[in-house]
């Protein structure tokens, strides 16, 4: 679906490479988490995937990314967008329309979308989001969670296969941020949407990710399913990325030869542990 | 601030205008208030503008900048009232200032037209979506999509900016810095803690939204891709001619 | 050092404050939790004159708030924000520090003293340009030009928001450090796992109404009162309370994997 070989960037103007040959392959229906410390190029990296890098964003650029089969240099990013949706932290300042059913039309005319098809389009992103009742809302009434939300069906409308998200719920509370994940894992399992997201709350993406990829200054250093990650918990810390604290209790454990069996990712799991160890 | 520009739902009358009359009626409406030489004239336009918010339904937002512009005004009209010195004195006051029956009607008229060109223009913004104002200037006025969308968006981001200003005066007065100083010095040094600021986050702000838009397919935009059409009624035809009249009767109002 | 007396607050006919009254003492660390919407941010603005009462009292540091101006206030609060960007003001680090200290003292002398001190204490370059630091380096750079000025109060709205693992336990260390110092601070956060970590005392706040203020671990071992207020335990104490008896003290890692071996002990 995806592939990434060899891939190095470094910004017009910057002082050292952003990325540094990055080999990743996201398949199909995957749904890769990504987390990494301030500056370790997740951004830059999400920017290659859909086209903003090295359309809009120049500099020094090796290695290639292809998209289907097709390379996001030969691309422009509005060629890819019908592939690669990509929805951003900063929603507030994305939003071109006064009311929720004209944000989703934005997109869908200036891919001068068929006429006949614009309206099944509109209600069918507005259903996957779960948000047909906030059609005729005035988005600046809208809680952060929603206005997220319809900044992701906005995108949906355009019926893209892979799903990028750059920190969905930076500015979102717990429960919202736990809806957006909700409804990602939806869009995933329900609908067949790859989703590639970053994120800092590490937890929540144990919760709903099947896989995860650490970076750590420009490079992927660790990769694969998420159990299989965690296991590598000193090298996360040591990235500056933390683990969610039943996985650091696992290893404590281990430590302490108490437990060898499979790492906990959430409170279930750890309790299992717990009692397997003092029964 | 940037609130009473936000759309404000609804079904009236004046909301299914096209576009398109809502701007003729608004800009006749403020040319009426310059043309006109009758200070009743310019006072029956913004008693107009009342009627018709309330037909909107707005009337309370429309009494509400009413507020904020009649205070803007009465400064003005103060500032200005003194100045004039021709004509017969009115009153006189202490100092050797006093106020001319010239004066009086100048500064009045000024404070008239201000309030009265202004109201129409917010109002307008209130009851029309972006969306539709802009599909209409691209698809029936001609004018190329990428101006009509900076131009929506330049008022979209209005409150966005206002939020960001209100954001950034909490922080600098968290920090201690006295924005009620009566140093005029220390008043101009204080733009700094609110420009810098401002700055930095609207340019990354529009990045982000110029990346976003980009995204979404602006570049492939083209002038028959609005998704709705507006067809001019007879409502709309009403309106206009009605709007026209007005302007006209303006110009031999004295 | 900080007393509320029955306070409401409300702002275009909402009732965002309704009747809170407690008291934080010198030397307090304490968390403010609460669901969205329930008045956090606003409580916090209240505390430093940022907003004014309705009805009812705030004192901080003997001053009542709504009798006092708040740059008087600010000259012993500090107010953290959760976008570093809407204070930063100067484009070198070393003068949006001494900024800082000239807006609470005079003492050309001592400001200098100050910011060299403080630019030390944080290992910060000086001549760096704040832009072009991350947003953590910035959020740590606006957080030591307000420890610069020796604040009595701290006050924190959400101090971690969009920080990584890293800056977020640099910004936390440095905010134990001056409470240790003797300073009090109230913090506002959703990251029930810092709140675990760092603060001694909670407030829970729900609708404007302060359901519970007590310590860190009664307040995060009581499930339906977190519950109550949409909010939910930090990892670790959900896992101690499922597991019941012999779990009641356990908060961090360290006390669990105490607990299991004490446990595992007594069962051989």
């Amino acid at each position: 679906m995806i592939r990434i070989s060899g891939l190095s960037f470094k910004y017009e103007g910057g002082r050292e490479e952003a990325l540094k040959n990055i080999d990743i392959t996201v398949r199909r229906g995957d749904f890769l988490g990504v987390i990494g410390s301030s500056g370790a190029g997740k951004t830059t990296l999400l920017h290659a995937i859909n086209g903003i890098i090295p359309h809009h964003f120049h500099g020094d650029y090796y290695g290639s990314v292809k998209v289907n089969g097709s390379d996001t240099v030969d691309n422009k990013p509005e060629q890819l967008a019908g592939t690669v949706g990509s929805v951003r932290q900063d929603f507030e300042s994305q939003m071109v329309s006064s009311v929720v059913e004209d944000e989703i039309l934005f997109g869908l005319e200036n891919f001068s979308v068929p006429r006949g098809e614009i309206e099944k389009r509109l209600t069918d992103a507005l259903d996957k989001t779960g948000i047909r009742n906030l059609r005729e809302r005035n988005i600046a009434t809208l809680s952060g969670g929603q206005k997220q939300k319809v900044a992701i069906s906005a995108i949906i409308a355009l019926m893209p296969d892979v799903l990028v998200l750059d920190e969905p719920t930076g500015e979102l509370d717990p429960q919202s941020s736990r809806q957006i994940f909700r409804l990602l894992r939806d869009l995933n399992e329900k609908h067949g949407i790859t989703i590639i997201v970053v994120e800092q709350k590490i937890m929540l993406l144990c919760e709903f990710a099947r896989s995860l990829a650490v970076m750590d200054r420009g490079k992927i250093i660790l990769e694969g399913p998420v159990a299989d990650v965690l296991k590598s918990s000193r090298q996360m810390e040591s990235a500056g990325v933390n683990c969610p604290r039943v996985v650091t209790l696992a290893d404590r454990l281990k430590d302490e030869n108490l437990y060898m069996g499979p790492v906990p990712v959430n409170i279930p799991e750890a309790e299992k542990m717990v009692r397997s160890i003092t029964l | 601030m940037g609130g009473f520009l936000d759309y404000s739902p609804g079904d009236s009358f004046l909301h299914r205008l096209n576009p398109l009359a809502k701007i003729f009626l608004s800009l006749m409406l403020c040319v009426s208030c310059f043309a006109t030489g009758s200070p009743i004239f310019c006072l029956m336009i913004i008693l107009l503008n009342l009627g018709m918010a309330s037909v909107a339904g707005i009337s309370s937002r429309a009494l509400a900048m009413l507020r904020t512009l009649i205070k803007f005004c009465a400064f003005l009209f103060f500032i200005q009232v003194f100045f004039i010195r021709e004509g017969t004195i009115l009153l006189s006051l202490p100092f050797n200032v006093y106020v001319t029956d010239k004066g009086f009607m100048f500064s009045l008229m000024m404070a008239l037209r201000l309030i009265g060109a202004t109201l129409p223009l917010a109002l307008m913004l209130s009851i029309t979506k972006m969306n539709d104002l802009s599909n209409v200037l691209v698809g029936r006025v001609g004018i190329p999509y990428k101006y009509a969308f900076s131009l929506t968006t330049a008022i979209r981001f209005i409150p966005v900016f206002t939020a960001e200003m209100a954001g950034i005066m909490e922080a600098q007065t968290a920090r201690g810095v006295a924005f009620d100083t009566k140093n005029i010095f220390k008043k101009i040094g204080l733009i700094f803690p609110l420009c810098v600021p401002l700055l930095i986050t609207s340019v990354r702000k529009i990045e982000g939204a110029a990346i976003s838009a980009e995204l979404r397919g602006f570049n492939c935009r083209k002038r028959e891709s609005g998704y709705k059409s507006y067809p001019f009624r007879t409502a709309d035809i009403g309106v206009s001619i009605f709007a026209l009249i007005l302007a006209a009767g303006a110009f031999f109002s004295f | 050092m900080i007393r509320f007396d029955n306070v409401h607050y409300s702002t275009n006919k909402i009732n965002i404050i309704n009747g809170v009254s407690f008291e934080l003492k010198k030397g307090d660390f304490t968390a403010l939790i609460g669901a969205n919407g329930a008045g956090k941010s606003t409580l916090a603005r209240l505390c430093n004159g940022l907003l004014k009462p309705s009805s009812g009292a705030v004192n901080v540091g003997g001053f009542d708030t709504a009798l006092v101006r708040t740059s008087r206030i600010a000259k012993f609060t500090g107010f953290l924000f959760q976008n570093p960007d809407r204070q930063i003001c100067k484009n070198r680090v070393c003068d949006e520090i001494r900024f800082s200290l000239e807006c609470v003292m005079e003492d050309r002398a001592e400001i200098e003293m100050r910011c060299e001190r403080t630019l030390e204490e944080f290992s910060l370059d000086g001549e760096r340009d704040p832009f072009s630091m991350s947003r953590g380096e910035r959020q740590r750079l606006v957080l030591a030009s307000i420890l610069a000025t020796e604040p009595e109060l701290l006050l924190l709205d959400e101090p971690t928001t969009g920080l990584d693992y890293r800056e977020c336990m640099h910004i936390m260390e440095c905010i134990s450090g001056i409470n240790r110092k003797g300073a009090t601070v109230l913090m506002v956060s959703h990251d029930m796992e810092i709140v675990q970590d760092f603060a001694r005392e909670v407030m829970v706040l729900n609708d404007g109404e302060l359901l519970a203020h007590g310590s860190t671990k009664d307040i995060l071992r009581d499930g339906p009162l977190l519950a109550s207020a949409s909010l939910l335990p930090p990892q670790i104490t959900e896992l101690a309370v499922r597991l019941g008896a012999g779990y009641e003290n356990v908060v961090t890692v360290d006390d669990m994997v105490s607990a299991v071996k004490k446990k595992r002990e007594g069962a051989e």
